[in-house]
């Protein structure tokens, strides 16, 4: 069953692009990886899913049911956890907790003392007064209190340190696997590789490619490096060779297709050394953005 | 000069409305104005009014079938329009960098506080003045019809003066505020407190020859139409209390900001 | 009913900080009235000789600032005057602030709709609208009560003058909120409180003195003129009918535009 299902969803702001027909769908049980540069269209799009913002056209479903028309409803099983983060002045921690509680069914006290321990967060202290950091953690307690079945995180890593970080993965981990779907827009591709099992990348507001993280690394792009005496460039015309690259007697690039021809190609040369990788989910991203 | 060129920008929306609200005052005004012009039997009924009458309801000595004597009913109207927005862009301009999370920026700039501040107040100043323009332009552009006294011109001049002291002084409470005010909220309400204080206390004088003395507390007080039109001069005394209070307020501004904590 | 309790929490501050000018206010101007009702009887002499058309051309039908009444009658403009920045403030801050503030990303996300949130937030407002309204009520009988100076007053157009200050709030309440929700982004709330509420008022003060026109039918300091009501202890119906009715428009516009609205993002 998809939890999300985004069908030629396309929104403007006024004549500013957002995002243009974007479809794709979120599996039950799926760490799903959203990755973008700043500006390609994640927010936007995330916005359109809690209904935010309208669509100028197109449709986003969440559990089978329509973003616009059944938000409250779909909302009580949603957890948001946004990228900046502002809570309402002079709250006390726990005020705040308490009262992102109170919009839900069911009793979230015990939960939400359990993630404030995780997550070392001091409920007594006022909201005003709290580092960056630690505004996050507020977000990510109020965020997953309600043991949400669908859980989206914009940037959610920012202003937490690493240590803070590995609990935090730790725990979207454990809702994953106590059956939540995660959806996971970031730019930091680091992130994605460590956690997500699929994802799709946005650039200028267009979804360019959605992969499983492992074909995305396997099946796809070798990268190669060839060393050789009087090497020239245009002998590797082969189609499925990419950012070819010079350096003196050194040839490196991105290579999809079959590797007995290129292989075929590089034997041609005295070859002084040669190397065979897969590419970084890194390289694989600065290719789909060049 | 930068900071000064984005905050004259900054404001422009908020002086053409503030512009647009007096203009439209001014037609009103004038449209009314119409029915008593040249109008000697309204001049008789109001030569007949005893002056306690007069003084007690706020008519002042003006003979409203004139333009002349319309400008000092107008007047009035024009300190306080024009003391609002003045007290609104003053506490707005410092304080709308923490309301908006700016703060950080701005104040990283390489630039000092006090050259921040100053580049402020000269655009806030600015603003003023143009607003003040504006009033004086539209008052003339409003009149031009009628037949005008030689007195008329002298007069809209000395009260577009009077006008425009009032204005800086509460430009400068405004601007203390917004330096001074830890939370930036605070100093939006100071200044409508200010404002209505002042504005309430300045009817309550009125009442009764006994609070004559709080006037002082009150800039919309300090220069009465109906001397300005007999004497044709400021008030030497309200106009150097103006202008320590203008410099009271401002460097109070200065020693605060430069000293206090900023947060977001 | 989680949104009307924080909500109101958040304001009990606020509505503290109005009632307690507005007593003050009210206590000094009337602590005059025994001395002044004493001077005025000579004014008011003076008044009753002049032809009618002319007390009528600067405002002046029905003062008589000797009377409790015509006393009170003044003063309530000045009260008035709080009353419609307070309800202002209230309207243009109401749902600007969750965008202002960048909370709208916390309260939207939550599982109610946008209407829940507009109702939970009006109802607070209006409920602590509703407290200011008592505490103006207890201050105005109490003044009353302590500054009379011996002479008459009907206690029953005093209350129908105070009724008045739940259509005069509700007005700007709603006025404000709709065009909170018309512009793209309310940056501050206080200037455009201070231009309704004193625009509304000069269109008014103006007319009193040079003759009415009908632009100052829009105002509610037109509406729920005091002198009018304290002198005919009643209402000028059709007016309230035009208030009620740019109140309900007001709220109706506004309820159709936040649940259409694109909730900006904080970056």
């Amino acid at each position: 069953m998809s939890v999300i299902e985004v069908s030629h969803l396309t929104k403007y702001y006024g004549k500013a692009r957002g995002i243009i027909d974007v479809s794709f769908n979120v599996e039950e049980g799926e760490i799903y990886g959203f990755i973008g540069p700043n500006g390609a269209g994640k927010s936007t799009t995330i916005r359109l899913f809690l209904s935010l913002i309208y669509p100028s056209s197109g449709q986003a479903k969440i559990f089978g049911k329509d973003c616009i028309q059944f938000g409250p409803e779909i909302r009580q099983e949603i957890g948001y956890l946004p990228s900046e983060v502002f809570y309402y002045e002079g709250m006390k921690v726990l005020d705040l907790l308490k009262y992102s509680a109170s919009f839900y069914k069911k009793d979230s006290t015990e939960r939400m003392l359990d993630l404030a321990d995780t997550m070392e967060l001091d409920l007594k202290r006022r909201i005003d007064d709290l580092s960056y950091g630690n505004k996050k953690k507020v977000a990510i307690v109020q965020g997953l209190l309600h043991q949400p079945k669908l859980i989206i995180l914009d940037e959610p890593t920012s202003g937490l340190d690493p240590l803070m970080q590995k609990k935090f993965f730790n725990l979207i981990k454990e809702e994953n696997q106590r059956g939540a779907t995660v959806f996971f827009s970031s730019h930091i591709l680091s992130e994605v590789q460590r956690i997500c099992n699929r994802v799709a990348i946005i650039k200028e507001g267009s979804i360019i490619n959605i992969q499983d993280i492992k074909s995305l690394q396997k099946d796809n792009y070798k990268k190669i490096r060839v060393t050789a005496k009087n090497l020239e460039a245009n002998s590797f015309s082969l189609p499925g060779i990419n950012n070819l690259q010079q350096e003196n007697n050194t040839l490196n690039f991105f290579y999809k297709g079959d590797l007995n021809m290129i292989l075929k190609a590089i034997s041609a040369y005295d070859i002084l050394d040669l190397s065979i990788e897969e590419p970084t989910l890194e390289e694989i991203f600065m290719h789909y953005y060049e | 000069m930068n900071i000064f060129l984005r905050e004259v920008k900054a404001n422009f929306k908020s002086l053409l409305i503030w512009s647009g609200i007096v203009i439209l005052f001014v037609v009103v005004g004038f449209a009314k104005f119409t029915a008593y012009e040249g109008n000697p039997e309204m001049l008789a009924i109001l030569d007949a009014m005893p002056p306690a009458v007069i003084s007690a309801m706020n008519l002042t000595a003006f003979n409203l079938t004139t333009v002349t004597g319309f400008y000092g009913i107008m007047i009035s109207y024009f300190a306080l329009m024009i003391s609002i927005a003045a007290a609104m862009w003053g506490s707005d301009i410092i304080s709308k960098e923490e309301r908006d999370k700016t703060v950080e920026f701005a104040l990283t700039l390489p630039v000092t506080r006090a050259q921040l501040l100053t580049a402020k107040i000269a655009a806030a100043t600015l603003n003023c003045v143009l607003l003040l323009l504006v009033t004086w332009g539209a008052t003339l552009v409003g009149a031009a019809p009628y037949q005008k006294d030689e007195k008329f011109y002298t007069f809209v001049a000395l009260g577009t003066l009077t006008l425009f002291i009032v204005e800086m002084v509460f430009l400068a409470v405004g601007i203390f505020l917004g330096a001074a005010m830890k939370r930036y909220k605070r100093a939006g309400s100071m200044a409508v407190s200010i404002l209505l204080g002042t504005f309430f206390l300045s009817i309550f004088t009125g009442l009764s020859k006994n609070l004559d003395f709080l006037k002082y507390f009150t800039p919309f007080k300090y220069f009465n139409p109906v001397e300005l039109l007999n004497e044709s001069k400021l008030d030497i005394g309200f106009t150097l209390l103006s202008v320590a209070l203008i410099a009271v307020f401002l460097v109070g501004a200065y020693l605060t900001y430069q000293r206090r904590d900023l947060y977001i | 009913m989680n949104i009307y309790k924080k909500e109101l929490a958040m304001k009990f501050k606020s509505v503290a900080s109005w009632v307690n000018p507005i007593f003050i206010l009210m206590l000094a101007f009337m602590s005059l009235y025994p001395s002044f009702s004493a001077e005025a009887s000579l004014l008011d002499e003076a008044l009753a000789n002049m032809p009618p058309e002319l007390l009528a051309a600067f405002g002046m039908t029905g003062i008589d600032l000797s009377t409790v009444a015509g006393y009170v009658g003044f003063i309530f403009l000045f009260v008035q005057i709080c009353l419609a920045i307070q309800a202002s403030n209230y309207g243009f801050g109401l749902v600007s602030i969750e965008e202002r503030e960048l909370t709208a990303d916390f309260l939207l996300a939550k599982p109610v709709s946008r209407t829940q949130i507009m109702t939970g937030k009006l109802l607070a407002a209006l409920t602590a609208l509703t407290i200011t309204n008592l505490a103006v009520w207890a201050s105005t009988l109490l003044v009353i009560n302590l500054f009379n100076a011996g002479n008459e007053y009907q206690t029953g157009s005093f209350i129908i003058l105070l009724l008045s200050i739940l259509p005069f709030q509700l007005f700007f309440l709603a006025v404000g909120l709709l065009i909170s929700l018309l512009v793209k982004r309310v940056r501050s709330v206080t200037p455009l409180s201070m231009a309704l509420a004193f625009g509304m008022y000069l269109l008014v003060a103006f007319g009193g003195m040079l003759g009415k026109d009908s632009l100052e039918l829009i105002s509610p300091f037109r509406h729920f003129d005091s002198n009018y009501i304290l002198s005919h202890s009643a209402f000028e119906t059709p007016l309230v009918v035009i208030n009620i009715a740019v109140s309900v428009l007001a709220l109706v516009g506004s309820y159709i535009l936040y649940k259409r609205r694109n909730i900006r993002s904080a970056n």
